[in-house]
C-alpha cells in the first residue's frame, strides 16, 4: 500500500454523554450499594440509534432465536440475547442476528475468492484468502492443462508447482466448509484459474462499510475505450473477490471470469481448457491499458478510503467519475492518484452529496 | 514535585483541578489504520495509546516470540497474541528499554489473559490467531487500564465477537496511617504524578457487570470508585463505537438495522 499523508485534522470535540455527572457531590466514596453483584445491570437501549454494541441486551422475549453476532448467558435461566459485536441487526423470521460494522472474511460455500498460494503440500496448495484461516486447494479440484479429465497421479503430485506455486494469484471458488470455518476451494471452471496480466489489490473488511460487499456479479468487464486516448476498444477485467482481495487485470476475448457466459459449455471443456492456462508469463499490455488499469485501482481504493462499498454499480460508476474529473484536469499524469482530497470529491459525486 | 495532599484536603482539588471522582478527558477514534484488520486510537488525559489488530488468522507465532499469548474458549477457540510497544519519546525522559522488561511482560500477559476471557473465539478455532499490538505514544499514569480499554475498541473494530467490553480504570487512596484519616477520598484515574505519591490499583471489570470478589476495608472504596470510573469509560467507548456506526450508515457504508420490538411479531 503505497504511502498516502493526509491532511492534518483535528480530533472531533468531545461530546458531553452523561448529565448525571456527579462532580458536585460532597466527596467521599459511596461505600454502600455502589457495586451490584451478580447479573449484567440492564441498560436501557437508545432507541434513536440501530447499532448494537458488545454487551448490549438486543431482547429477552423467549420466542426469537440468536444467530451470529449475538450469545445468551451461559447457565442464566433467562433468555435474554445480548450482542457481542458492534453492528446493526438482522431479522431473518424469528432469528436474530447482528451484522459486524467491520469484520474478517468468514467464508461461505460458492464464493468467489481471489487467493494467493502460501504453501504447497503432496496433493494441495494452502491459500490465503483473508479468511481466519488458510483455505485448502486439492490437487484433484483443479483443471489439469488441455482439459484432460483422467485421475490424478503421482506424476501430477510431482509436478505439483508447474500448476501452482507459492506465491501465485488464482480466482477460486469455495466448494465446502469444515467445521472450524476453513474452506476448500476449486478452479474446475473456465471461469476460475491461475491470474495473470494485472495488478492486484486488498480491501480490508467484509459484511459492512468500505469493503467488497456479495453481490450477483463478482466479476465483470470494463470498457475503457471511451477515454479518446486509448486506440481500439480495450477492455479491463475487474475481479471482486467477496474475501476483499481484488484483481484488476487486461482482457483477453474468452479468458477469465467475466467471460462465462461466452464460453463453451463444460462438455467441451477439452478444447476450450488450452495448454497455458497455468503460464505465470504475462502478454504485452499496452500502456494506454496499464493506465486504465491503475485508474480502476485508484477509484477503488477512493472508495475504501471514503467508506463506500465496492461493488460492481460503484465501480462502474467511479470509473466514469474518474475519467471525467481526469478530462476536466487536462489529462495530466498525475490524475490517476485518487487519494485524499480527490478522492473525497469522487466518493462525494458518487453518493451525491 | 511532591504531590501536596494538604492542597487536596482544602479545596478538594487534585493536581490538575479534578474532583477525586472525575475521569480525564477522553479521546476515541476507531479505524485509524486502515490496511489493519481492526485499529483504535485513544487518550485518557495525556496518556496516548494506538491499537493495531491483525487477525484472526493462520500464521506461525514464531515470528512474534515477545508477545504473550493467552487461549480463549479453554482452548477451543483462538489464541489471543498481545504485544506492548513504548516509543522512546512516550515519557519526559527519552530512553530505550530493553527487549524483555519484565513490567512490560506482567503487562502483556495481564492484558491477554483478560481479553481472552472476554473474546468469544470459539468461532474461529484453535489455530487461528488474534495479534494485538499496542504502541504506547504517549505515557501519563493509567498505562495499563488505558491500554485494555485500547485493544478493546480496537477489537470492536476488528468485528472479534466479545462478551462485552472490557474496561479498565485506576484508582488510589490519599489516606495515610499517620492521619489516621480512614474515610479520606479515593482519588480516580490516576496521572504520573500521583500514581508516584500514592498506593493506586487498576480494576478492569466486564463492561456494565461489576465482577469484584474480595475486598479489603480501605481497599473497598478504591474498588468502589475505580469500577465507577470504568462504567464512564465504558460509556464513553460505547459512544465512539456507535458515533462510527452511524456515520456509517449515514453514509451507506452498511444497511439501516432492524429494530425488535414485541409489536412486530406476526
Amino acid at each position: 500500500m503505497p504511502i498516502t499523508i493526509l491532511q492534518h485534522s483535528l480530533a472531533p470535540p468531545p461530546k458531553l454523554r452523561d448529565a448525571d455527572s456527579d462532580s458536585d457531590s460532597e466527596g467521599g466514596a459511596d461505600l454502600e450499594g455502589d457495586i451490584a453483584m451478580g447479573r449484567p445491570a440492564k441498560r436501557a437501549r437508545t432507541q434513536d440509534s440501530s447499532i448494537m454494541t458488545p454487551g448490549e441486551i438486543i431482547t429477552d422475549d423467549p420466542q426469537w432465536m440468536r444467530g451470529h453476532g449475538t450469545y445468551v448467558i451461559p447457565g442464566a435461566s433467562s433468555n435474554t440475547i445480548l450482542s457481542s459485536v458492534a453492528g446493526t441487526l438482522a431479522k431473518t423470521n424469528k432469528l436474530l442476528s447482528v451484522r459486524p460494522l467491520r469484520a474478517r472474511y468468514m467464508p461461505e460455500i460458492g464464493d468467489l475468492v481471489v487467493g494467493r498460494i502460501v504453501e504447497v503440500q503432496a496433493k494441495r496448495w494452502r491459500v490465503d484468502v483473508g479468511g481466519t484461516l488458510l483455505a485448502q486447494l486439492p490437487l484433484s479440484a483443479i483443471n489439469l492443462p488441455g482439459g484432460i479429465q483422467r485421475r490424478r497421479t503421482e506424476t501430477d503430485e510431482l509436478q505439483i508447482r508447474t500448476f501452482f506455486s507459492e506465491g501465485e494469484l488464482l480466482v477460486a471458488e469455495v466448494q465446502q466448509l469444515y467445521n472450524d470455518g476453513a474452506a476448500v476451494l476449486h478452479t474446475r471452471s473456465l471461469k476460475y484459474g491461475k491470474l495473470r496480466n494485472g495488478v492486484f489489490m486488498s480491501v480490508t473488511g467484509t459484511g459492512g462499510g468500505g469493503g467488497v460487499v456479495r453481490a450477483r456479479r463478482q466479476a465483470f468487464t470494463l470498457d475503457i475505450s471511451g477515454t479518446d486516448e486509448v486506440s481500439g476498444s480495450e477492455k479491463i477485467d475487474v475481479l471482486l473477490g467477496v474475501n476483499g482481495y481484488i484483481w484488476i487485470s487486461k482482457h483477453i476475448e474468452g479468458e477469465g471470469a467475466a467471460a462465462e457466459t461466452s464460453g463453451p459449455g463444460i462438455t467441451r471443456i477439452e478444447e476450450s481448457v488450452g495448454l497455458n492456462v497455468y503460464s505465470s508469463q504475462n502478454d504485452i499490455i499496452p500502456v494506454d491499458t496499464m493506465r486504465e488499469i491503475a485508474r480502476v485501482r485508484g477509484v477503488i481504493t477512493a472508495l475504501v478510503e471514503n467508506g463506500l462499498r465496492v461493488d460492481e454499480e460503484m465501480v462502474i460508476k467511479g470509473y466514469a467519475e474518474a475519467v471525467e474529473m481526469a478530462k476536466e484536469e487536462q489529462d495530466s499524469a498525475d490524475t490517476l492518484w485518487l487519494g485524499g482530497e480527490r478522492g473525497k470529491r469522487l466518493a462525494n459525486a458518487l453518493v451525491g452529496r | 514535585m511532591p504531590l501536596d495532599t494538604s492542597t487536596y484536603n482544602l479545596a478538594l482539588l487534585r493536581v490538575d483541578g479534578r474532583r477525586w471522582n472525575e475521569l480525564r478527558q477522553q479521546k476515541g477514534q476507531l479505524g485509524v489504520q486502515p490496511s489493519a484488520d481492526g485499529s483504535a486510537y485513544l487518550e485518557m488525559g495525556n496518556t496516548k495509546i494506538q491499537c493495531i489488530i491483525t487477525g484472526p488468522n493462520e500464521r506461525d507465532t514464531k515470528s512474534t516470540s515477545s508477545a504473550s499469548t493467552a487461549p480463549t474458549s479453554g482452548g477451543l477457540g483462538a489464541t489471543v497474541a498481545v504485544s506492548i510497544m513504548i516509543a522512546p519519546f512516550a515519557t519526559v525522559d527519552r530512553k530505550r528499554r530493553g527487549r524483555n522488561d519484565k513490567r512490560l511482560q506482567e503487562m502483556q500477559t495481564t492484558i491477554a489473559s483478560g481479553l481472552a476471557a472476554t473474546v468469544q473465539g470459539q468461532s474461529y478455532g484453535p489455530r487461528s490467531t488474534i495479534h494485538i499490538s499496542l504502541n504506547v505514544l504517549s505515557q501519563d499514569g493509567s498505562l495499563l487500564a488505558c491500554l485494555i480499554n485500547a485493544a478493546s475498541l480496537a477489537l470492536v473494530d476488528a468485528g472479534v465477537p466479545m462478551t462485552d467490553y472490557l474496561v479498565a480504570c485506576t484508582a488510589g487512596s490519599t489516606s495515610s496511617y499517620a492521619a489516621a484519616d480512614e474515610e479520606a477520598d479515593p482519588l480516580l484515574d490516576l496521572n504520573t504524578q500521583e500514581e508516584q505519591e500514592l498506593p493506586f490499583l487498576t480494576l478492569a471489570t466486564l463492561g456494565a457487570t461489576d465482577k469484584v470478589v474480595a475486598m479489603l476495608t480501605r481497599l473497598e472504596g478504591m474498588m468502589a470508585t475505580a469500577a465507577d470510573g470504568c462504567k464512564g469509560v465504558r460509556d464513553f467507548l460505547d459512544g465512539v463505537v456507535r458515533d462510527k456506526g452511524e456515520l456509517m450508515v449515514q453514509e451507506g457504508a452498511i444497511g439501516r438495522g432492524e429494530v425488535v420490538s414485541s409489536m412486530d411479531l406476526d
